[in-house]
């Protein structure tokens, strides 16, 4: 224990952006993918693909494939994989890491607190997107492999990493802002999108779920033209884009005090 | 930067801070200095040691009171960090990561340019290098009390935080990181140690701070705060010839408060040590008592911290 350390710190603020991300994205990763997380994404990707099996072997043959599979690809992804997907990608790592106080070793470094929040925004959003298109997209071939009718599985596998990447911003700023932010992350997703935003048209405004479906309803012609109209896809945009920059900016806000349990034992 | 390569300026100075958790007083209107070289931050559990920590970190807004690292508020300026480092007590790492790319990763969140050079040094520093491409999750406390070091100290910060650093590491582990910090405080580097080891303490710190239930009971030498409590009578314990004859001649002292006559000697009370240094070795001679031992038994700073947490 002698040799002495040197300090170097010169770096151009590009390097230093692009080494600092490598470096969060890294520490993210190691804190993300434990065994029970990726399972339980796994279980929860992997169970419209198994629904699909069912449908496809119990599908009428005057059935309407592109409506079947808009409503189902909505009610199983889009309300339920999608959003809780998101909720354990958005909120695992930063609860995890205030929990036990590793998060300590992130925020006593000189990198600005706000490329820190962006950073695990920008992870937890493209991971959630890609994870839900991805389980679209299986599901959508399993149910019909062999056309996409309407354009519906395109239009969900958009919809569907729209509706990921929103709500993994939420859910991020969540896990920065409120102690117990998977079980109020449940509690949005079940109530708030789940029930709330169906009952109330008002609502439809606020909900990632009818932001997503806003996308997919652009893309397609699958739905039924006599349903509500929802919100349009300038809506759905600009939600979308608010969510990121209320993630980003109140994370690096909190960041600065951050909700560290404790620093003892 | 001053010519060891230190920032000028009070690496930590602390004046009339306060911080309260809802209705609770944790630290309350403290003041002190933090200077180069290694200070102890002594008290019992729930004293206020971690929040004190946090504050002089910025990891805290003082409710009340400044506190100021190299003349500047740490408070939510992350720029700080270039010179500060925080080993915290708990030892959490993330345990699926390697014990290197750990230590890089936060290299490189502190802007170092040569992340895998600084990264190597600072295992080595520790004697982690060998294990450094294991994962962390399977290390003993000791090992990660000593990534923890490595990755405070992997940009030469000039004021390092520890919180119980030694916890967990064997004997000869704390004896080398003792050396270690006692070598970079010779460099420069100002260290606040928070142990409850206080043979540790007693064996690096120049200077100790007391806390006690939120406030600041002593600061200083600890031999000089023994001294000044002059409250306590300084106990010696003297080995001689004849520990009967001496004792007989020493009642008369004013010096002598009081004394016993035990089989492993004769134990004097006295009102300072000074004095019955001076008084001891007349009255021997005088007697003609051989002294073969002199010793004073409650001058460690076990022994001040005790009388401080008493009081």
């Amino acid at each position: 224990m002698s040799a002495p350390t040197t300090r170097t710190v010169a770096l151009s603020r590009k390097a230093r952006l692009a080494t600092s991300l490598l470096a969060l994205v890294r520490l993210s990763v190691a804190r993300t993918f434990t065994p029970m997380l990726a399972a339980a994404m796994a279980a929860l990707l992997l169970l419209p693909m198994l629904f699909a099996f069912a449908w496809r072997a119990n599908i009428p043959s005057d059935a309407d494939i592109a409506q079947l599979l808009a409503t189902r690809l909505d009610q199983l992804i889009l309300a339920l994989a999608t959003p809780v997907t998101a909720l354990l990608l958005g909120t695992s790592a930063l609860s995890a890491e205030a929990e036990d106080g590793t998060l300590l070793y992130i925020v006593t470094t000189t990198t600005p607190r706000w490329w820190i929040a962006a950073s695990r925004v920008l992870f937890a959003a493209t991971l959630a997107a890609l994870l839900s298109a991805g389980s679209v997209a299986a599901t959508g071939f399993i149910t019909s492999p062999s056309e996409d009718p309407a354009n519906v599985i395109r239009a969900f596998v958009v919809a569907a990493a729209f509706g990921g990447a929103t709500y993994a911003a939420l859910f991020t700023a969540l896990a920065l802002l409120v102690r117990r932010s998977l079980i109020v992350g449940l509690v949005y997703v079940l109530f708030w999108e789940g029930i709330l935003s169906q009952t109330f048209p008002a609502i439809h405004y606020l909900s990632v779920r009818q932001w997503s479906l806003a996308i997919a309803k652009r893309l397609t012609d699958a739905f039924d033209a006599s349903a509500a109209p929802g919100p349009s896809v300038r809506v759905a945009i600009i939600g979308a884009t608010a969510a990121f920059v209320l993630a980003v900016v109140l994370g690096g806000r909190k960041l600065h005090t951050p909700r560290i349990t404790r620093i003892g034992t | 930067m001053t010519m060891n390569g230190t920032p000028p300026g009070t690496p930590l100075e602390i004046s009339g801070v306060s911080h309260w958790y809802g209705d609770v007083v944790a630290v309350n209107e403290i003041s002190c200095t933090v200077s180069p070289g290694i200070t102890g931050l002594l008290g019992p559990n729930g004293a206020g040691k971690s929040t004190l920590l946090q504050l002089a970190a910025g990891l805290l807004a003082p409710s009340n009171g400044s506190v100021r690292v190299y003349g500047e508020s740490p408070f939510a300026s992350p720029g700080v960090y270039a010179r500060v480092a925080l080993v915290p007590e708990r030892e959490a790492l993330p345990g699926m990561m390697t014990a290197r790319a750990f230590i890089a990763s936060r290299a490189a969140l502190l802007g170092i340019e040569d992340v895998r050079g600084a990264t190597q040094r600072a295992l080595e520093m520790v004697e982690m290098d060998t294990a450094a491409d294991r994962r962390i999750g399977g290390f003993s406390k000791g090992m990660k009390q000593r990534t923890k070091l490595a990755a405070a100290l992997v940009h030469g910060p000039s004021l390092v935080l520890l919180d119980e650093p030694f916890n967990g590491l064997d004997p000869r582990q704390r004896l080398q990181m003792m050396r270690l910090l006692e070598e970079r405080s010779h460099e420069g580097m100002a260290v606040l140690l928070s142990s409850h080891i206080l043979e540790e303490i007693e064996g690096v710190a120049s200077r100790i701070l007391v806390m006690l239930a939120g406030r600041l009971a002593a600061s200083g030498d600890y031999r000089t705060l023994r001294r000044l409590m002059t409250d306590r009578p300084h106990t010696v314990r003297v080995r001689s010839s004849d520990d009967r004859a001496l004792a007989s001649a020493l009642l008369t002292s004013p010096v002598v408060l009081g004394l016993d006559l035990e089989t492993t000697g004769l134990i004097i009370r006295a009102t300072d040590y000074t004095s019955l240094a001076r008084a001891l070795a007349p009255v021997a001679r005088a007697q003609g008592v051989s002294l073969f031992e002199v010793r004073a038994l409650d001058e460690s700073l076990e022994h001040v911290f005790a009388y401080l947490v008493a009081r």
